[in-house]
């Protein structure tokens, strides 16, 4: 962000390691679209006949790949992109067997402590595809389980929405400029691999009751296109893969 | 020179006139103005408009309507056009920093607002952000570091990676530079500003001068601060304002250092704990110098001049500080600690009569301490 703004100020220390652990997983993941999700078992049996999930604000921002590797934000791309991914969570969630409510930015109490779990969402997802996708990088305590939360005050969604549930999503999608589609195809010569646009993301599910991350998944593409409604559905489908609802 | 490699080159040079896409000519930003959703500057904006979210829920800004109303009505006289277009969020921090971003969230630390000696001073750096925002500089920015990333590249394909290493050290010297001259223009706006809206220029290059002595008697010389490393050497930077607010007699006139004390004056303590906690005495001790020849209130800059040598705690500092809380107590608005302070500092120096004298004032002045059974104790100690 420091790019962005004309200040002197220390880098955002959070954001850029959040940045950069998605770049590590980016990188180092690769290849073509895949998911691999977690559940933890002991939590699903306590799940409802017909859930209320809730779906929290979807996070998705859309780049374009500058020549040097850059992400230059795209606010049109982005508005059309999300409101895709949008009615694609919709169009999936309504064959599912639970009541989907949609949160309400100025409909919920305490829009300040919600803001807090969406940024903690986007945190806490970060760590997970660092510790539990990539391999050299997973925690002592944490090797052989899934065990991670928003915490206790995740909670508090509850109350306004009489939900079971949060849906959490964050996605990401670029776009290789004219110049960096040159590139590509002078690296192709001369053997040199050049990264285009990536789509990565992922979802997760908290059981409001407890705070925990129930459900967990992951998308890494290197196709897809979420400006397009069907492209960006496939995703949202991917992105849902194995979602226990 | 193989067909791959002539291929290759030809691919390069197709590639360098794709990647110098026009940097273009950037007008100001008009009142009201809003960029375009095709535009890459509505895509810096929208970033930034998360950022302002963050911002909106963090606990560390500072809510105070007092201050900030004082802040913003400095910056609307600066410029009542663009005034509705920016919004100004305190952050509490003890260092000097202001920041701009694109879409108008202009972050104040109150490091500034306890530096700026008088309304003057404060405006002279809300003028010099503002005309960040006015002059678009993040956007040219973002557009210059683009082109000269881009051009990098070329550089690194063309010559097979050997210049394109040298030409990443010129591009990132061009990007430093840029911000350079953009700093320059930003001073040069800012000071117009302020002598448009009736404030006194020359108080401008002072608030650098300030800055200067206390980097001067930091205990850290060395490690510069964020601030003196992105922008014009505050030397030069500080002759230069002061040049330019000698240049026109037609100019503003108010200083506002009374003002300026009385708005800040509630805040002021939390402050300098927040600036003490960074224990860069050499620093601390130029800044309180400042401020008590401003004319702030002295009890409370002499209590923490105190303080100050009583954590430093190297030769005669013990006696300074004695000294110190000692004048802080005839200046009338010394805080209660302060006989606290002073009660620690003459015990340790064996003086148990004024030891006990000071505890049992500031008992007495602080009648719901949250220390007042440790004190007692003290007291019973020491007969």
């Amino acid at each position: 962000m420091t790019k962005r703004m004309r200040r002197i100020a220390r880098p955002e220390n959070r954001t850029w390691g959040r940045a950069l652990a998605v770049t590590a997983i980016v990188l180092l993941l690769g290849a073509c679209a895949q998911t691999q999700s977690f559940l933890t078992s002991e939590n699903l049996a306590q799940k409802p006949a017909n859930p209320r999930v809730l779906i929290m604000p979807t996070d998705v921002e859309l780049s374009e790949l500058t020549t040097a590797g850059l992400l230059e934000p795209n606010a049109a791309w982005t508005a059309t992109g999300r409101s895709n991914v949008d009615a694609a969570l919709d169009s999936l969630l309504a064959g599912r067997n639970a009541t989907v409510v949609r949160y309400d930015k100025n409909g919920g109490a305490g829009s300040a402590a919600e803001t807090q779990l969406l940024k903690l969402h986007s945190a806490v997802g970060s760590t997970i595809l660092l510790h539990k996708y990539l391999p050299g990088f997973a925690l002592p305590t944490k090797k052989d389980k899934f065990n991670w939360s928003l915490g206790q005050e995740a909670t508090a969604l509850r109350g306004p929405y009489g939900a079971d549930y949060a849906l959490f999503i964050y996605l990401r999608d670029s776009f290789a400029s004219d110049g960096r589609k040159a590139l590509i195809f002078v690296g192709a010569l001369l053997g040199a691999g050049i990264q285009g646009g990536r789509q990565v993301g992922f979802a997760s599910l908290v059981d409001l009751r407890s705070g925990e991350i129930i459900w967990f998944n992951r998308l890494v593409s290197q196709a897809g296109d979420l400006r397009e409604p069907e492209l960006a559905r496939g995703a949202t489908e991917n992105l849902l893969d194995e979602l226990p609802l | 020179m193989t067909s791959a490699r002539a291929t290759s080159l030809l691919a390069a040079a197709a590639l360098f006139v794709a990647s110098c896409a026009q940097t273009g000519n950037i007008q100001k930003i008009e009142p009201g103005e809003r960029p375009t959703i095709e535009s890459d500057e509505a895509g810096l904006w929208m970033q930034m408009d998360r950022v302002e979210e963050d911002l909106q829920t963090s606990g560390k800004v500072v809510t105070d309507p007092d201050l900030n109303a004082y802040v913003r009505e400095i910056l609307c006289q600066l410029d009542t056009s663009y005034c509705a277009d920016v919004r100004t969020y305190i952050v509490r921090n003890a260092d000097f920093n202001a920041s701009m971003a694109p879409n108008g969230v202009m972050i104040v630390w109150t490091g500034i607002i306890l530096r700026a000696q008088n309304e003057a001073q404060l405006a002279s750096v809300l003028g010099h952000e503002l005309a960040h925002y006015i002059d678009r500089h993040s956007l040219k920015r973002w557009r210059e570091i683009r082109s000269t990333t881009d051009a990098a590249v070329f550089f690194t394909f063309a010559t097979g990676g050997i210049v394109g290493i040298l030409a990443g050290f010129a591009a990132y010297d061009s990007i430093m530079s840029f911000s350079r001259d953009m700093e320059r223009e930003a001073d040069t706006r800012g000071l117009t500003m302020m002598r448009e809206s009736g404030f006194d220029p020359r108080e401008s290059a002072k608030i650098w001068q300030q800055l200067i002595e206390e980097r001067d008697a930091s205990d850290e010389p060395e490690k510069k601060s964020a601030f003196f490393s992105t922008h014009p050497a505050a030397k030069e930077r500080s002759e230069t304002l002061a040049k330019l607010a000698e240049e026109t007699d037609n100019t503003g006139t108010t200083i506002g250092r009374e003002r300026h004390a009385a708005v800040t004056a509630p805040f002021r303590r939390d402050w300098l704990l927040d600036e003490l906690r960074q224990r860069d005495y050499g620093r601390f001790e130029v800044l309180l110098n400042q401020l008590i020849e401003a004319g702030m209130e002295d009890g409370e800059l002499l209590f923490y001049r105190g303080e100050m040598h009583r954590l430093r705690g190297e030769d005669d500092d013990a006696e300074k500080a004695i000294a110190a809380y000692t004048a802080a107590t005839g200046s009338g608005n010394a805080p209660a600690e302060t006989y606290r302070s002073l009660g620690l500092m003459q015990w340790s120096a064996g003086r148990t009569t004024e030891a006990r004298a000071a505890f049992e004032t500031y008992l007495a002045a602080q009648q719901d301490a949250e220390d007042r059974a440790m004190i007692e104790h003290y007291l019973q100690q020491m007969q």
